[in-house]
This record gives C-alpha cells, sequence and structure tokens, in this order.
C-alpha cells in the first residue's frame, strides 16, 4: 500500500525491499515500529522473487515469496517506496537520521492501475526486457513481470517515444506524464541496510565467450526459464531455439579467481546450479547435464543429500576447471578443460553452457551516508564492526545490516541475518527512546 | 446444515503441483458438488493478486467459506485463514487440502493416480467444509518471560535481544559455568577476540540487567502448560562453595584434592580435580565441587572454609510465556580403531587439536613428542556413505585450515598435509585455503570411495592416500600427529528435548518448521530453537540464529495475550460417567475431574489442550468429540475419500 506522504518521520529506514530487507521490514513493523522500505527497482521481492524453485526443498521460489511480499504491502506500519533510490544520509543524534529520498516517476498513478496490460499491448517500443534478464524484450510502457508488487505499469521513459498510445489505451486514464521526480528529506531513527548483491559479468571473461557466443547464458538466465512465469514454453537455447540436450554448467565464474578480482568463494553457486540441474532433468528427461565443477560445497542442512540426489538422478560432476569454450559452426560449444580424474586436458561437445556467476558486492553504499563513514571491509562488502558476537552492526552506530549486503549469502541465512538485524535495530530504538 | 456457499481454489504452485495432477481435471471434478459456488485454478494461490482475488470473491459473492487446494499447511494454513478474516469470514470456516505433498509430490510417477487423489482430496476438504462453522479463539494471557535453555554464545546473546525488549529471562545452563563451547576455544578466526574473551564480554553485559535470572549446575524437570504460560520445575544442585570464598584458600584446596579425572573441559587432554574451575576467567566466578567423583575425604574443607558440603539440591519454579532452547551441539567422537582413534598413540581430534595449540608455546609437543609432520584427516563422521551422519558439518574445513595456520605461524618447523573429499571454505573464508596453499601446506584429495588409510608401522605413523590430484598417485606421510576433523553432532543427552517433545530432522538435530518461512519456531507453539541445537553453525551464523529467535520468543509474548486455536476436545457432561481413561490417555494434562450438578465428570482445560484426539477413542460412552475434527465430520471427509 502506498500511503501518500503526510509523515516524513519514521522509526525506521530500510534500504532495499529484498528478502533481507522485507523480512526485517515485517520484524520492526509486527514490534509496533513504523517502517519505510525503500527499493530501486520497481518491485519488492528483490531477486528471490524471480527465481524458479529454492534449494535444498525445492519449493517454488514465488510461491515462498509473495506471500511475505503480500504481508509487506498491507502492513499499516510499512510505507514502500519503490523505483526510489537514498542517498546523503546524516547522523544528527544517537537516534536521528536525516536522508534525502530521491522518488523516480512511474508516469502511472499506481492506485488507479489495474495491471490490464493494455497500454503494454498498444506501445509501438521493444527493448532488452531486464526482469527476464534480456531474454526476451518487452515494451516501453510494461509492468515489470506477472508477480510485481505493486502490480502496477511503469513507463520507461528513456526509451519512450512519448507517442501517446499507451495513455489512449488505458481504460483508467492512469498515465501521466507530467508526473516528475520527488525529492523529499525524511527523518527516521535507525537505518539497515538490506541492499544485495551483484553478480558477475561474465563478459569480463572473454575467453569464455559469453556475448560473443549466443548458445551460452548465465544461471540467472537459465533461472527465467525454469520459473513458471518464464518467458518461453520451454527450455531452449537462444541461438536458434533448439531445445538443448547435452548441457553444461561452469562453476566458480568469476569467484574463487583473483585474476578477476573475485578471490572468495560465492557460496551460492555450486546448491543453485544443482538445483537447475535437478530441475533440467525433470524438464527434459532426454538431456544430459554435466556440472564442471572445483569443489562443490554443500555444507548447509540438507544440502549433501540434495547434491547426493542429483548425484543419484544422473547429473554428471566433472572435476575441472573450464579454461576456454570456443564455438562451432551449429552452435555447439567447446569446453577446454584438465579433467582432474583423467589426469589429461580434455575437450567436451554441449550444445547448451550455462554460466554459475558469482556474487559481487553492491557498489556505493559508503557513499549513501554523509557525515559518518561506513566502512567496507577488504571486498568491498559492508564491514561488519563485531563480526562473530554481533555481526548485524556496522562502523556507525545505529546502522544496521542484513543480508547479502555483508557478503554471499543463501535465503535461509539471508533470513536470519534479517531477523538479527532487525532485532538489534529494535534494542537499538528502545535503547534511544 | 445450512446450505453453505463456498469457493474452491486450487493452486498450480508454479509447476509443483500442476506439473504432475492435472488441476483443471480437478476443478472440473469439484466444481459442481451442492455447496461449491465457483472453483478456480490459480498459478500460485499464495500470491498477492490471488489473495486479494479471493477477498473479492468472497465479498461479492458473499461466500461462507473457501477451500484452497494447494501445498501443505505448514506454509500457508494461516495465510489462507487471514485472507477469509480480511474478507469478513470467521477464520476457521477456511479448509485446506493439501495437494502438493500428499499427492503430486508423493506420486509423481503416476499423474493419474494423483489427480485422482487430488481429486478426492479436495472433495473430503469440500465434505469437511460443510461443518466449518465459526468458532472464536481462546484468549490466553502471554507471560512476558522467556526461558532460554543454554548459556552458550547462542544463548546468552538471546538472552541480551529479550532484555532488551524489557522481557523477562531465566537463563538456564546445565553446566557449572557459561560460555558453552566458545569458552572451549582460544584463537578464532577473522579477529584477534578469543573464545573466552567474547565470552566475558557478553556475560560482563547479562550481569548487569536485573530482568535476566542466571541459573548455572541447573536443568528443567518438568514442564506443564502450553504457550503463554508454561510451569517449568528446575533441579539446581549445589556447588558447595559458599559465596565469598578467598582465592588463595581455593588455590590450597584445589592442590590438597586427591581425586583426578579426565578433563572434558580440555577434551580429555589433561586431567582436573575434582573441586575446579576451567579457566582463571570463567563465569560465574566460584569454582564448583564435581559431586560425583568427589570421594568426600575432606581436605578441602580443611583449608577452605567456604566449602560446605550440607548444601542440598534446590527445586526452583518459574512461569514463563515460552522457552527459546539453545542446547548446543557434541562433536563427533570417532569409533574405536577408526583411522587409528584410540589405537594408535597419535591421533586426535580437532577439539582436541585445538586446545593443544592454543595452550603452548615454543615447541608443539604431544605425549612427550615434538610435532613437525601433522596429517588432517577430514569429514570424520560427517558425510557419510555408511554411517548415519550423511550430512556436512559446515564449518570444519574453516575451523581446521584456521588451526593449521595458527600452528604453522606458532611452532617452528610446522608440515601441514590435508586429506581431504574436496574443500568447502564457503564464502569469504576461501581466502584461509588460499593463506593455506600461498604458506606451504599440502593437499591430498580422494573420494568417498578411497579414503585415507592410517597404519601405524613401528614407531612411525603412515597416513596413506590415492591422490587424485595428482592422477591417483599413491602418497603416504609420515605423521607425527594425526588430526582427525570431527564434525558437529546433536547432543547425546536428550533429556530436555524428550521433555519437551521436540522433533529432529533427518540429520537428527531439532526441526525448524521451514527453513524459510519459519526457520527459528518448532511444530510445538512457544518454542523457539537456536545456535548448533538446530544444525552445524559457526559462531556468526549462531548469534543471527538467536536473535532471529528472541525476536520470535518475544513477538509471542508481547501483546499480553495470545490466541490459542480454539480446535480442542469438547467433553458431553451427559454422556460422561468419569472412569477416569480419558485423564490417563492425556498427555499434555489437560483433563480435569470435576463435580457439575452433583455428578463427577471430565473437563477440558481448554488452554492446556492440544486438540490431539488421544482422548476420544478410549471414551466408552463416545462424549468426547474433536472441535473442527468430530466424528460427523471425519465421516463425512472418508465418504469423500473412497
Amino acid at each position: 500500500m502506498e500511503n501518500p506522504i503526510k509523515n516524513r518521520s519514521y522509526d525506521a529506514l530500510v534500504i532495499g525491499a529484498g528478502i533481507a530487507g522485507g523480512e526485517a521490514a515485517l520484524n520492526l513493523a509486527n514490534t509496533g515500529y513504523k517502517v519505510l522500505l525503500l527499493d530501486k527497482e520497481l518491485s519488492v521481492g528483490g531477486k528471490m522473487i524471480m527465481l524458479s524453485k529454492v534449494f535444498p526443498t525445492l519449493d517454488c521460489a514465488a510461491c515462498i515469496t509473495t506471500p511475505k511480499v503480500s504481508e509487506i504491502s498491507r502492513h499499516p506500519n510499512i510505507t514502500i517506496f519503490t523505483g526510489s533510490e537514498v542517498g546523503n544520509i546524516r547522523k544528527l543524534s544517537d537516534n536521528e537520521f536525516v536522508a534525502k529520498v530521491t522518488r523516480k516517476p512511474r508516469y502511472v498513478h499506481i492506485e488507479d492501475c489495474t495491471a490490464c496490460q493494455l497500454c503494454e499491448k498498444a506501445c509501438p517500443v521493444n527493448v532488452r526486457d531486464q526482469y527476464q534478464f534480456g531474454l526476451i524484450g518487452r515494451k516501453a510502457a510494461f509492468i515489470p513481470f506477472s508477480i510485481a508488487s505493486p502490480k502496477a505499469a511503469d513507463i520507461d521513459i528513456d526509451n519512450c517515444t512519448l507517442c501517446g498510445a499507451c495513455e489512449r489505451a488505458c481504460p483508467t486514464n492512469c498515465i501521466d506524464f507530467t508526473m516528475e521526480t520527488e525529492i523529499l528529506e525524511l527523518h527516521v531513527k535507525t537505518v539497515l541496510i538490506a541492499t544485495g548483491f551483484n553478480l558477475f559479468d561474465p563478459m569480463n571473461i572473454p575467453r569464455y565467450g559469453y556475448g560473443k557466443y549466443k548458445n551460452i547464458i548465465t544461471a540467472q538466465q537459465m533461472e527465467r526459464e525454469l520459473a513458471p512465469t518464464r518467458p518461453f514454453n520451454t527450455i531452449l537455447r537462444p541461438g536458434d531455439g533448439k531445445v538443448p540436450d547435452k548441457i553444461a554448467y561452469v562453476l566458480c565464474v568469476g569467484s574463487r579467481d583473483a585474476s578477476v578480482g573475485n578471490p572468495i568463494c560465492s557460496q551460492i553457486c555450486c546448491m543453485y546450479s544443482i538445483k537447475q540441474a535437478q530441475l533440467l532433468m525433470g524438464a527434459l528427461p532426454m538431456a544430459d547435464v554435466t556440472i564442471y565443477y572445483i569443489n562443490i560445497r554443500s555444507f548447509g542442512k540438507g544440502f549433501e543429500e540434495f547434491y547426493q540426489q542429483a548425484k543419484g538422478m544422473g547429473v554428471n560432476f566433472v572435476k575441472g576447471k573450464i579454461g576456454r569454450i570456443s564455438e562451432k559452426e551449429n552452435g555447439n560449444l567447446m569446453l577446454r578443460y584438465e579433467d582432474i580424474n583423467e589426469g589429461k586436458l580434455q575437450e567436451a561437445e554441449h550444445d547448451m553452457v550455462i554460466l554459475s556467476t558469482g556474487v559481487l558486492p553492491n557498489s556505493g553504499i559508503d557513499k549513501l551516508f554523509e557525515n559518518e563513514k561506513l566502512t567496507l571491509d577488504q571486498f568491498s562488502f559492508v564491514g561488519q564492526s563485531d563480526m562473530l558476537a554481533s555481526p548485524a552492526k556496522t562502523s556507525i552506530e545505529g546502522v544496521f545490516v542484513a543480508g547479502t549486503a555483508t557478503g554471499p549469502m543463501d535465503i535461509p541465512d539471508s533470513i536470519l541475518s534479517a531477523g538479527a538485524a532487525s532485532s538489534e535495530a529494535i534494542s537499538y530504538l528502545i535503547q534511544h527512546a | 446444515m445450512k446450505k453453505k456457499k463456498i469457493g474452491v481454489y486450487i493452486c498450480h504452485c508454479g509447476g509443483n503441483i500442476s506439473d504432475y495432477v492435472d488441476v483443471e481435471k480437478v476443478r472440473r471434478a469439484v466444481e459442481d458438488e451442492d455447496i461449491v459456488f465457483l472453483a478456480k485454478t490459480t498459478m500460485f494461490a499464495c500470491s498477492d493478486s490471488n489473495q486479494r482475488e479471493m477477498v473479492e470473491d468472497i465479498k461479492t459473492n458473499d461466500l461462507d467459506g473457501v477451500v484452497v487446494a494447494s501445498c501443505s499447511p505448514k506454509l500457508h494454513l494461516l495465510t489462507f485463514r487471514n485472507v477469509s478474516l480480511r474478507a469478513d469470514l470467521n477464520k476457521y470456516t477456511y479448509v485446506h487440502a493439501n495437494i502438493r505433498e500428499q499427492a503430486s509430490w508423493a506420486h509423481s510417477d503416476n499423474k493419474i493416480g494423483a489427480t485422482e487423489k487430488a481429486i478426492h482430496l479436495v472433495k473430503a476438504a469440500i465434505a469437511k467444509s460443510r461443518y466449518a462453522d465459526a468458532l472464536e479463539t481462546n484468549k490466553v494471557k502471554a507471560i512476558k518471560s522467556v526461558a532460554v535453555i543454554g548459556a552458550g554464545v547462542a544463548g546468552m546473546k538471546a538472552a541480551i535481544s529479550l532484555s532488551d525488549k524489557e522481557c523477562d529471562v531465566i537463563l538456564i545452563e546445565k553446566e557449572s559455568f557459561v560460555g558453552g563451547r566458545v569458552a572451549q576455544w582460544d584463537s578464532l578466526s577473522t579477529t584477534t577476540e578469543t573464545g573466552k574473551e567474547i565470552v566475558s564480554r557478553l556475560y560482563n553485559d547479562l550481569i548487569k540487567r536485573e530482568n535476566i535470572t542466571i541459573l548455572t549446575n541447573s536443568e528443567v524437570v518438568e514442564n506443564k502448560g502450553s504457550v503463554g504460560n508454561i510451569s517449568l520445575k528446575i533441579k539446581k544442585v549445589p556447588r558447595y562453595i559458599g559465596g565469598s570464598c578467598h582465592p588463595e584458600d581455593l588455590k590450597r584446596a584445589i592442590e590438597v584434592c586427591p581425586v583426578e579425572v579426565p578433563d572434558e573441559f580440555n577434551f580429555r587432554l589433561t586431567a582436573r580435580k575434582a573441586i575446579y574451575k576451567n579457566y582463571p576467567s570463567e563465569y560465574p566466578q566460584t569454582p564448583v565441587i564435581d559431586i560425583k567423583n568427589c570421594t568426600r575425604c575432606g581436605a578441602c574443607e580443611k583449608v577452605c572454609p567456604a566449602i560446605n558440603f550440607s548444601e542440598k539440591d534446590e527445586i526452583l519454579e518459574f512461569s514463563v510465556g515460552s522457552v527459546l532452547m539453545a542446547t548446543g551441539f557434541d562433536s563427533y567422537t570417532p569409533t574405536y580403531g577408526e583411522f587409528g582413534y584410540a589405537t594408535s598413540d597419535n591421533v586426535i581430534t580437532l577439539p582436541q587439536f585445538k586446545r593443544l595449540i592454543d595452550t603452548q608455546h615454543d615447541k608443539l609437543v604431544y605425549k612427550g613428542k615434538e610435532i613437525k609432520n601433522i596429517a588432517y584427516i577430514y569429514c570424520v563422521g560427517s558425510r557419510q556413505t555408511d554411517g548415519e551422519n550423511t550430512y556436512c558439518s559446515r564449518n570444519c574445513c574453516t575451523s581446521t585450515i584456521h588451526a593449521a595456520l595458527t600452528a604453522k605461524n606458532k611452532f617452528s618447523d610446522i608440515n601441514n598435509y590435508h586429506f581431504n573429499r574436496g574443500l568447502r571454505t564457503y564464502g569469504k573464508q576461501e581466502i584461509l585455503y588460499a593463506d593455506s596453499l600461498r604458506s606451504g601446506d599440502i593437499y591430498l584429495q580422494s573420494y568417498e570411495d578411497g579414503l585415507p588409510t592410517v597404519t601405524v608401522e613401528g614407531k612411525k605413523t603412515i597416513v596413506k592416500i590415492n591422490d587424485i590430484l595428482s592422477n591417483g598417485r599413491e602418497i603416504e606421510v609420515e605423521a607425527d600427529l594425526v588430526v582427525l576433523v570431527t564434525g558437529m553432532v546433536p547432543r547425546a543427552d536428550n533429556t530436555i528435548g524428550s521433555l519437551f517433545k521436540i522433533p529432529k530432522g533427518r540429520d537428527k538435530f531439532y526441526n525448524e518448521v521451514h527453513m524459510k518461512l519459519r526457520p527459528v519456531e518448532t511444530v510445538i507453539d512457544g518454542i523457539t530453537i537456536a545456535g548448533t541445537c538446530q544444525g552445524p553453525k559457526n559462531i556468526a551464523e549462531s548469534v543471527n540464529s538467536a536473535l532471529s529467535a528472541a525476536t520470535k520468543s518475544y513477538s509471542i509474548l508481547s501483546k499480553g495475550e495470545l490466541e490459542t486455536d480454539p480446535l480442542v476436545a469438547t467433553i458431553d457432561p451427559e454422556k460422561c460417567t468419569w472412569c477416569g481413561a480419558c485423564e490417563a490417555a492425556c498427555p499434555f494434562d489437560s483433563i480435569l475431574k470435576v463435580e457439575k450438578d452433583g455428578k463427577t465428570i471430565a473437563e477440558i482445560n481448554n488452554t492446556v489442550c492440544k486438540g490431539c484426539g488421544m482422548c476420544a477413542p478410549v471414551c466408552e460412552p463416545d462424549a468426547i468429540n474433536l472441535i473442527a475434527c468430530s466424528s460427523a465430520e471425519i465421516m463425512s471427509m472418508i465418504d469423500a475419500l473412497v
């Protein structure tokens, strides 16, 4: 529910409305505090809402995320600003922070939009859909995705040609090109950083051929192909639309790799690759799926069993880091690697390759704070000032951090970290009441 | 029965159901049932847009109730009850059918069968719906007090968090001292603070808080009641040492004590006396007498006037609103002969190794021998292929590499040989692995079918492996010390778990309701779990889990009262003839013998009754019925199912 901005002061500002931010906001709101939950994207739900199924239980991601998202959007103590960014956060005293919030206009009055999609049909402009990670296109007037919250249209003004077709098509007249950027000054008592992570861009490893060879995609893109709200009716390779039957996963793309500036392990890629492999075996029973790995990190509750389950299903696990990928005329790919078990260099042919890209920090979070220094750790994630005994505390008192903003984490860990961050924030609010 | 109008929603569950169950066929099969006004299929019943649609449908069509056929009620029973509430219906008119776990997932090899079963399950839910009437919840007073069981790092952090929220805390610790496992560790990864220093820091915060009562040497022996009002009986065993005790006297008392037992705190590497403290800065600061091993010789009494053997066990009673379990873990003990354990002279476990390197300086010595070559064998007691512990213990890889590096930096000429099955230094911990490689540590790897062997040849201990990293070459290391990297296992002593009836998962750790939706709750209302009793974790992860559990425990009680489901048993006073059979059958002691209108009958205590139904079948005059599970309802469901 987007509240009209009468009240410009809140108890807590939560930056980022993914699952960590959402969970923290709910905890604070259920305790009675007024929360402003902010996200730069058009919808709440972060990365989790775009996933297909989650490991190791194979619950459908949407089934778990949407009820939480629903609870957040209905909660009387939570105000949600999507398409918004925050900056210039100044700490005035122990229980007062002032922040500048910039709300980008959607050019649509959300409260009147019924998500009927008539504007989408009318719009003549086609651009790559960032919510489907570039697999298909979308219009410049569009609903972000079917389970978005708020489920309302947005006009991508950068690509809009101002033809007015959407305005004419809209049955409730909620499209309004006169809407402007709003800048607000907000006063809050505590700040919670839940800004999430970025995925490594495999264009930074040219020898893998991503972007050059059409049948190489990222795991995030495959996630969309597997999701129930998928862009295509089947699993296919983008080069020619063929249904693949010899699929390869390349692990540690951009992780454990000092040569691209990321020496750490991204923690989730082994598991999400094994998960996708299982889903592929289910969707394409005749297909062969091979995972090329260095070490399989299946360390959490139920993870090792999930890994053994994948082996049992017939997923091939080959120990060997892929050195180079080249393309054949038919669009198939040749993967070159040192096969550790065989002890020699091999070349394997696959018709589709999925790169399991790593987790990188979201940049610029320290720049959000003006008069106090938010320390980052050596990997540029948000620094934790008391990492073992109070993992949610940052270098600024009254500012807490949750989820993958601190480093790679899977969903259960992010949720627990959000529980801890909200607990610390609540303690802080009580102490400085 | 009045004629009802209900809505039926059959969920695709994003494919989880619709991949195996033909949901459209189910819809057609039920839409003509007499009370079904509308039947729809939906991609995600729990989604915001579908929930809104359900509210619309109920209001527009004046429906009396809804049935959703979707996943397990564990996930979304409450979600859909709340939908009914938002549409101004009583939430108990909602009926749920599980066609995911019970149909689609259980019969994924038989789509036709799964669809048929789903049809019957939904028809049964519709049958139940005929009886699903409005019910009033029971309101019970919620005591704003939480019992935290276990004063390790997780328990102490939870206690601090609850205390901040102005909630009373009873922190109950079975051992004589607080600190749990972390107090047994000195050097830790990522910080210069030792484990003992962290424990001291937390304890010093706790002790200042008036709303926390710390009880050591204490165990819960009895519990009664249910969430909101749980009565606990706690047995506190004496320390036998009075409060004001001069440290010099105490030192003498420890010296003169003739009894020596293996020191569990030091993982049996050393011995301790029957009167002891584990380490000087331990809390509480008073030492304790281990009465089980004490011979009552009286030597200590002679030198220390504060010693008092007439102290008795105390039974303390507390009433709390909820319980937070933070009982921690045990370390795996290798079996006799496992990689030479107990049969070879120089095979120890990882916890023992950590104590060894923390307590020694200059030279690393074990059983009189100076240690240079150390062989670490990973995954001992974890990832077992022929044992029960199939899980990965999560942080032993990191812990071992950290210990190996610490040893290398602290002592001279240490050579580390890591016999592993693939390193799991996940996340930022990867840096330790890189550091270890750079420092010259050797890594040798096998799969689970080619484990290393430990043999003793004369005075030498040889660890041998077919190393897959060098193409299966057989490599052997003459090790001065073999360290078995043992993982975490659930506590062997499950007394407290049995007392509270906490269910365990496949890996035998306490089971959470749902890893993502409800990660710190158990199926027992009012009992939350924190830290390693739920599964292997490192310190930061335990703290996150403890704070989440504290928030959850508190949120149940924060309003001062809570609503309990009225799905309890009822006794028809006309039919009851008081035979006592139901009282004997009830596992929760919720049945009372009362006098009513000159007749002795049984009565149910609604706040304690869990609606388990154990009483109903033993009642001869058939005077007992369960609300929302009455005989009439069950019979009509059975008719629909067969």
